[in-house]
């Protein structure tokens, strides 16, 4: 089974959990909460927005050092920035995962609450994601190659590769990607070669 | 600047990166407007001006989206959530031409072709990264 | 073979001057691309960079001419020695000042600069410097040994496409594709996967169900774990959920589905959710109908 890292505990926590949304859960069926007509709601004027609510605070760059459960970010402007993480903050770094595998060099962005003293208090964190636009242009079966623009880019297939297919659901069958279409990817960049580890790849028609 | 409530569009949005950036985003400049920032709340629009609409050509999908240049501000609002952000448009894109029928829903409420990519700072306040794609309401 | 390789030199390198001095000469491509390349950012402007695009496309082309008409001047060779020189000169600088830039060798080309430039003008520094020291004129050689001739042209043809990255679609994307149509698709028969619904799958599902409509107001977090048990795939989440008096109290947010279900299966299958306290783990009363729709992140940038 695909048991995946445990953000906050172990199995037991997952017990827990299971045993709640199971049991005593509340189960939302498709019209559980009552119909609700969207386009009449986009319809609708919107309520004008308040500017005084407090802002979530995004942060984008590269890691530079790791102390503790506090990450440095260099901003590609040259801002800095501290981003803290909690037992709260979920971890992409191509599949939802813990902080242990960020490591110095990689890219971030990541959203929270700034603190007081400037820290943001991150909610979530994306480590080297990516999502380009490309063009296939060699399939192999280990990798794509790919080009985004006028680079060429080496996508790695790993074991969790999807795909979708003419806006369907991702699946794990890849065989009909086919050279010279136009594809989506999302990924995880490795600094180490500038290749991406391709996590998903939408095709369209 | 004034976040409107007029109602716009409505449609997929994907995320892309732009400005200054790491990874495969080097080099990937400031966008059609020239300021475009991934940290900053950015749009692209497939109608920014007629050499974009050539290339995105939302009409082929019956998208007759309308002009809006460099410097339009959205109010984009997520189908499901209610989350808004407040963007500015910044560059051309997505291509919505090549994804035609692709659809993101809400129970069973669904928002059909890709009309808008957003940075990654305004995705982010509607929704996952990891997700790549979400229906959404636009107001100017 | 020697002696039929300088001799032939300038009737390869007219055919590679040629085209790409027509390109740049002639071709849209080159305004176009002028703004992209090393060029512009040497001259500190794309006028200038066209201009000097095109000049060396009139350059090229007339390069070309001699060297199909005068084989046996050493003149043609050796400016073409010359240019294939200062090519080097400029793809080395190109690379220290902007490696990201394109090298504008074709006009039609926004590639970056990479070895395979520099290879290209390698070729033309040492054709050119062949041709320059070629002791019979090509057509002689192509008269005398014609087959060994057509060997050398096809070699130096096959040579200079392969260095030409432009070039790449009419020659290496329909190799591939025939590769994959004879030996069958590499990526066909299912990665590790095999036929399971994937996270991203179930994830959609859940982004798109009513129950991630009611409960994403609470969630704060992207997806923090998944599992599967007992046909069921859990993903975790956390949150904030602000109780009547206010008090912000850290929650986790579970959802329920069913593991073999995704967008394209067939009705709509239903999710569980449930929302515990983040330290206690016991669960919190939310009513999911009446939680506020998070408005609390949009503001004006």
């Amino acid at each position: 089974m695909t048991a995946h890292q445990t953000g906050s505990g172990g199995i037991d926590r997952r017990r827990l959990l299971a045993r709640a949304a199971l049991g005593g859960a509340t189960i939302v069926g498709a019209t559980a909460l009552g119909g609700i007509d969207a386009d009449a709601a986009f319809a609708a004027q919107q309520p004008s927005l308040d500017p005084a609510i407090s802002k979530s605070e995004f942060v984008e760059g590269r890691i530079t050092a790791i102390s503790g459960s506090v990450l440095e970010v260099a901003g590609s402007y040259g801002d800095r920035s501290r981003v803290q993480m909690t037992n709260a903050t979920s971890v992409w770094k191509v599949r939802p995962t813990t902080a242990k595998v960020i490591e110095v060099g990689d890219g971030l962005y990541a959203r929270g609450v700034k603190m007081p003293d400037g820290t943001v208090a991150a909610d979530a964190v994306w480590v080297n994601i990516v999502n380009i636009h490309t063009t296939i242009r060699g399939i192999e079966k280990q990798r794509l190659h790919l080009a985004h623009g006028s680079h060429e880019i080496t996508g790695n297939v790993i074991g969790d590769t999807s795909a979708a297919y003419a806006g369907r659901a991702p699946t794990s069958d890849l065989s009909r990607l086919r050279i010279g279409q136009s594809a989506q990817v999302l990924g995880a960049w490795r600094p180490s070669d500038n290749s991406v580890d391709v996590v998903r790849i939408s095709v369209g028609h | 600047m004034a976040c409107g409530s007029t109602s716009l569009w409505a449609g997929e949005t994907s995320w892309f990166c732009c400005g200054n950036a790491w990874g495969p985003c080097t080099g990937a400049g400031g966008g059609a407007c020239g300021n475009c920032q991934s940290s900053a709340n950015h749009g692209a629009w497939p109608n920014a001006s007629q050499a974009c609409w050539d290339i995105t050509r939302p009409d082929l999908c019956g998208e007759n989206i309308p002009r809006r240049g460099c410097g339009s501000v959205m109010n984009v609002k997520h189908q499901c959530s209610g989350a808004t952000v407040c963007i500015t448009i910044t560059d051309c894109g997505p291509r919505t031409k090549e994804w035609c029928g692709e659809a993101s829903c809400c129970n069973g409420q669904c928002r059909t072709n890709r009309v808008l990519d957003l940075t990654p700072a305004a995705y982010s306040a509607l929704g996952d990264l990891s997700s790549g794609m979400l229906p959404v309401y636009i107001y100017e | 073979m020697l002696s039929t390789t300088s001799s032939l030199a300038p009737v390869a390198l007219a055919v590679l001057l040629g085209w790409t001095g027509a390109l740049k000469l002639f071709g849209s491509g080159a305004a176009r691309q002028a703004p992209k390349t090393a060029l512009a950012r040497m001259l500190s402007s794309s006028e200038r960079a066209v201009l000097v695009l095109r000049a060396t496309g009139l350059a090229e082309l007339l390069l070309a001419a001699g060297l199909l008409a005068a084989p046996r001047s050493p003149l043609p060779g050796a400016a073409t020695a010359l240019l294939g020189a200062c090519f080097l000169g400029y793809l080395a600088r190109a690379r220290v000042i902007a490696p990201e830039s394109s090298c504008g060798c074709t006009a039609n080309d926004s590639a970056p600069v990479t070895w395979r430039a520099f290879a290209r003008a390698g070729l033309v520094l040492a054709g050119g410097a062949a041709a320059a020291t070629a002791s019979a004129a090509w057509w002689t050689t192509v008269g005398e040994r014609p087959a060994a001739s057509a060997a050398v042209l096809a070699a130096g043809g096959v040579l200079l496409t392969a260095l030409s990255a432009d070039l790449e679609r009419w020659w290496l994307l329909p190799l591939r594709r025939t590769r994959m149509r004879l030996f069958g698709h590499p990526l066909a028969g299912g990665t590790a996967g095999g036929k399971q619904v994937p996270v991203a799958a179930t994830v959609q599902l859940l982004e798109n169900s009513l129950a991630w409509q009611a409960a994403s107001p609470v969630v704060r977090s992207g997806l923090l774990d998944h599992w599967d048990e007992a046909g069921w795939r859990f993903l975790l989440y956390s949150g904030l959920y602000v109780e009547e008096d206010g008090e912000a109290r850290p929650v986790s947010v579970v959802f329920a589905l069913d593991a073999t279900a995704s967008r394209d299966t067939a009705g709509a299958p239903a999710a569980r959710v449930s929302v515990v306290d983040a330290d206690t783990g016991e669960p919190v009363g939310v009513d999911l109908a009446a939680v506020r729709p998070r408005d609390a992140l949009p503001v004006a940038g």
